[in-house]
């Protein structure tokens, strides 16, 4: 810590267990460091890659050159190599770390309001300024928690920007409940506030002795303490039976829980409250950044797809799909629809008429420009319908490219779709497990064919067709020669890693030691399979089981999926088009409500 | 990089079979691993192995003893973090058992795969310390049993906040933990004592025995002895052929934690420091390991194992606290007090500037060469200290290589890149050695 002219009052802080309110009492305006920052530079230099985005957000932020104060607090491993890197770099004018306990026993309370009052002394002494005990109080606001339909974001730290994010695509006010989101579940006692306004006689008004500290900043302390530690504990705390509180309160319509890499602490509750399964809830996995928004986007929307299938009323009601202009006549000329789903790989468009009949497909690849292929798509299913596409009155689009596809009434996020497509085509399936090319995931479906949960992998390639891809290119040869060579192993070869970077390294090792081709590539099929087998045990999944998605045609991945899962898993001829199927079944019912029907 | 020898795959066939059995039958997995643990107990003890020093053979029997014992009784074991001081349960006359022992074996069985695939199949993060997912994944799926209880402190990590917590709720076993403060002070240790006096009375409940205080007393004096014997090897080990392997070095570091307290672990102690006195000169490069180390891995282990070449020469998990003469407030006539010291001044409680000066300390005392940081995945203590210790230590002379892999996880390791490096970071410092000695 350096000494120096007292000239800025912003101290910057991350925990919520900092004490804002003593630094208010000193005149600081405390400020949470967001670390919403496009990259980590400065920390993977100085500290490592494998830290939490938000400890590695902070080294970013807080290297900034307008923060040259701030407190943080020993709440997690992270943050404390946060301070070293920090301290190392001696640039801050006032940088102190407060020891947290993590018990809340009366000994703790006793230790941490030691801590609190040699922070206070430092800053003191730092700043030259005088506690005033009446701002302290001012500062101590009580939240109160939303009693209107909302959802609760919980779990690791979220930035405005997610926490934007999170309502924009839920379509419901969100109530941050995050490791950061603070507030005191108690007020400041009267006779605290009549000590700032009253003289300086130094004792307390009553007689309860409860408030006979004669210095106004141990009076402080001696309540708040106890109230600071007594909020709604962090998962770092040992004793977090009381965030039960966070699920099930009032006007929740159900949780965003959010995880982030090399957090561990979340991950552990989230899994607790999956397997109560008590609340409707999603999980959402950042890095800290933004770069995973795609994936992002299609979870949160098809979570608010699925709360208002469940009769959550939403933040704002999203308006039934407008027609096009022509749908009047299209009902009279015989009614249509089109599904497109703009996937990372190929895009897929399929025709339906009224009676639920396929008219036409069509299957191209993506390429470059999702828009460019999805308009080639609709054209030769156009063409192959003999419909002009006038005739089409009503397009949904789904998959990654669904939001920039020219012409489209309404967009479904895929996870929807594929539900609906699933059961379209296997009515008795209760599970779909769709490997895309991008991404991977498991939707767990009621009776009645709507999502009951589901699934997606983390935004690496882990156990998707890129993975896939990737291997056949590794051991030279096309993907069809890559699946059929697959089924003619003999050998089984184990692969343990599912990080495209390693299991290359791991391929290249056995193609080295002249492990037969076949064998290698049924370790990658299992290996694929047992990723995605874990993956299904997150959500619940249960046989019958429909698997989608383009590495469906990969039948060694599809024997191996059956093995692991001890049930047979299902794939039907139409299995890449599920998407767009879908996406028609949610266009006929679209225009089924536009028309008045039940 | 040569492909796996003969025994290598031997043990991935019995892994395999582990891993197959896993979800369908944990029962027979169980018995499977323990009697593949069985056998690797007989083997240690019928045929030690020739290149070892006596106080290696010894240290790996006294592992393979304690550990397999404790599974194999499992009841009565006390699974507790690696700091966690053991001898409240020595002197309770319980097994504790430390979870990366456990975890250890499960990876030396080339069983983790399955054990991980487990643990995150229950949400476990995949970005979480490998040897808490794959105890994680062994407890849930019911290849352990149910121990008496568990205890954990927070040193070194936030996991043993979470594993023990959560396995203790699993298991419905209590679980007794102690928080350990950042600084260094009597408040510090006094607040500690305390701690460790409700875990004393939460083992009399598991256990329904009496603590003989005296009983403790003798454990921590035992404790005492062997820690200042085991500082009186450092300088020992100055230009001597320790003849160690990265496995036999984590077993000596894992006995040493785990027996502390008991005079196998002092005669141990001693052992070593006769051997080291009694051993032939080294010429080759010695080198400081910081934290665990990924000892499963050929290529990697074949460079330091038993080799005239470089060799391991200290670590700061069996260091993580040298005490010095006057420093410490409390000796083991006050039992409680001088376990809490231990705790609260371990180089892997605090700021990431006392560990440095840990592994700086151990390299002046050995005269080693260089030091290899070892960053195991999910250890954000070590890792984020990576750089801040690197430049210190870089500033002080020594050569340093920041590592990063799995200590127990094969499919998280790049090891052809990490031999690579590690090879290179050799050959340099070999080459420096010699213009030193030039010079």
């Amino acid at each position: 810590m350096q000494s120096g002219q007292y000239e800025h009052r912003e101290v910057f802080y991350a925990c919520k267990y900092t004490p804002i309110e003593l630094l208010a009492g000193f005149g600081a305006t405390p400020r949470i460091a967001e670390a919403d920052v496009a990259s980590f530079a400065y920390a993977d230099a100085l500290a490592h890659p494998n830290l939490c985005g938000y400890g590695k957000g902070l080294i970013e932020r807080m290297m900034a050159a307008d923060v040259r104060e701030a407190v943080l607090v020993t709440c997690c491993d992270v943050v404390r190599r946060v301070y070293d890197v920090l301290r190392a770099s001696a640039r801050m004018d006032f940088l102190y770390l407060l020891d947290l306990p993590h018990r809340r026993g009366p000994a703790e309370v006793a230790l941490f309001r030691r801590r609190l009052r040699a922070l206070a002394d430092a800053y003191a002494a730092y700043s030259g300024a005088q506690f005033d005990v009446g701002a302290a109080c001012a500062a101590c606001g009580t939240g109160v928690g939303r009693a209107d339909n909302h959802v609760t974001l919980m779990g690791a730290h979220a930035s405005a920007s997610l926490v934007a994010e999170v309502e924009k695509g839920v379509g419901m006010p969100v109530e941050n409940a995050t490791c950061t989101s603070r507030h005191l579940k108690v007020s400041p006692p009267p006779q605290l506030a009549r000590m700032a306004a009253g003289p300086a006689c130094g004792t307390c008004c009553d007689n309860t002795g409860a408030m006979a500290a004669a210095d106004p900043l141990d009076a402080f302390l001696d309540w708040y303490a106890p109230a600071l530690l007594g909020q709604i504990p962090c998962m770092r705390m040992d004793d977090v039976a009381e965030r039960d509180e966070l699920v099930g309160e009032r006007g929740q319509r159900g949780v965003v829980y959010h995880t982030m890499k090399f957090c561990d602490y979340y991950g552990f509750e989230y899994g607790a409250l999956a397997e109560k399964d008590e609340i409707p809830m999603v999980k959402i996995e950042t890095d800290g950044t933004s770069q995973s928004e795609g994936q992002l986007r299609t979870r949160l929307e098809a979570f608010g797809e699925t709360l208002r299938a469940r009769g959550g009323a939403a933040h704002h009601e999203e308006p039934a799909p407008a027609t096009t202009g022509n749908s009047l006549d299209a009902a009279k000329a015989g009614t249509y629809v089109m599904g497109v789903d703009s996937g990372s790989t190929s895009t897929d468009v399929v025709i339906m008429d009224a009676n639920r009949d396929i008219v036409a497909t069509v299957i191209v690849p993506t390429g470059a420009r999702a828009a460019d292929a999805a308009a080639r798509a609709m054209d030769e299913a156009l063409s192959k319908a003999g419909l002009a596409a006038g005739d089409v009155a009503m397009r949904v689009s789904t998959g990654y490219g669904r939001d920039n596809i020219e012409g489209m009434d309404s967009s479904v996020t895929e996870i929807t779709c594929h539900a609906r497509g699933a059961h379209y085509l296997a009515p008795d399936a209760r599970s779909v497990i769709d490997i895309g090319g991008q991404d991977s995931k498991v939707i767990h479906l009621n009776a009645n064919g709507s999502v009951a949960g589901f699934v997606m992998n983390d935004k690496c390639a882990a156990g998707t067709g890129r993975f896939m891809e990737a291997m056949a290119r590794v051991l030279e040869m096309d993907l069809d020669e890559f699946c059929r060579r697959g089924l003619e192993w003999r050998h089984e070869v184990r692969i343990t890693s599912m990080c495209t970077v390693f299991a290359e390294s791991e391929v290249v090792s056995l193609v080295a030691a002249n492990t037969p081709t076949p064998d290698v590539i049924h370790g990658l099929d299992v290996s694929v399979a047992r990723k995605t087998a874990t993956l299904a045990s997150r959500v619940g999944a249960e046989p019958p089981y429909l698997m989608t998605g383009g590495v469906a045609q990969n039948e060694g991945v599809v024997r191996a999926l059956s093995e692991v899962l001890k049930a047979p898993v299902a794939t039907h001829a139409d299995s890449q088009l599920c998407g767009a199927i879908g996406a028609a079944l949610i266009g006929l019912d679209a225009l089924g409500k536009r028309n008045g029907e039940k | 990089m040569a492909g796996p020898s003969a025994g290598e795959r031997l043990i991935g066939w019995y892994g395999g079979i582990a891993e197959k059995n896993l979800s369908s039958r944990p029962a027979f997995v169980r018995n499977w691993l323990m009697l593949g643990f069985q056998a690797m107990r007989g083997k240690v003890h019928l045929a030690p192995y020739g290149d070892l020093l006596p106080s290696g053979n010894h240290g790996y029997q006294l592992f393979m003893d304690f550990v397999v014992g404790a599974l194999a009784d499992f009841d009565n074991a006390v699974v507790t973090s690696v700091f966690t001081p053991n001898e409240i349960f020595h002197a309770l006359g319980a097994r504790p058992v430390t979870a990366e022992a456990v975890a250890s074996f499960a990876s030396g069985a080339q069983a983790e795969g399955g054990f991980i695939a487990a643990a995150e199949g229950r949400g476990i993060p995949e970005t979480y310390c490998s040897y808490h997912r794959i105890l994680m994944g062994m407890a849930t799926s019911g290849v352990l049993g149910k121990p008496r209880m568990l205890a954990s402190c927070s040193v070194a990590c936030d996991a043993n906040n979470l594993t023990f917590k959560t396995l203790g709720r699993f298991w419905g076993v209590p679980h007794a933990y102690v928080d350990v403060p950042y600084d260094v002070s009597r408040d510090s240790v006094l607040y500690v004592a305390d701690e460790l006096r409700e875990m004393a009375h939460a083992a009399e409940d598991a256990f329904s025995r009496k603590l003989d205080e005296e009983r403790l007393r003798q454990a921590c004096a035992c404790s005492e002895r062997t820690i200042r014997e085991l500082a009186a090897t450092l300088p020992t080990r100055r230009g001597r052929y320790l003849a160690n392997t990265m496995t036999i070095d984590m077993m000596e570091m894992l006995d040493l934690h785990l027996l502390l307290g008991l005079p196998e672990c002092e005669d141990l102690a001693h052992e070593m420091q006769r051997d080291f006195l009694a051993a032939a000169p080294y010429e080759g490069v010695n080198l400081v390991w910081a934290h665990v180390s990924p000892y499963f891995l050929e290529s990697i282990g074949e460079l330091v194992n038993t080799s005239k070449t470089s060799q391991i020469v200290a670590s700061d998990m069996m260091f993580e606290h040298v005490p010095t003469d006057g420093e410490a407030w409390f000796d083991a006539s006050s039992p409680f007090e001088f376990m809490a010291e231990r705790l609260v001044r371990s180089c892997f409680n605090g700021p990431a500037t006392r560990r440095a000066d840990c592994i700086e300390h151990l390299a002046r005392e050995t005269n080693a060469d260089a030091v290899v940081l070892f960053c195991h995945w999910g250890c954000k203590q070590t890792a984020g200290a990576a750089q801040l210790i690197r430049r210190q230590l870089e500033g002080a002379g020594w050569p340093v290589l920041v590592l990063d892999g799995d200590a127990c996880d094969r499919a998280n390791c790049m090891e052809g890149q990490m031999s690579t490096r590690f090879s290179a970071f050799l050959e340099m410092v070999e080459k420096r050695k010699q213009e030193d000695k030039r010079s």
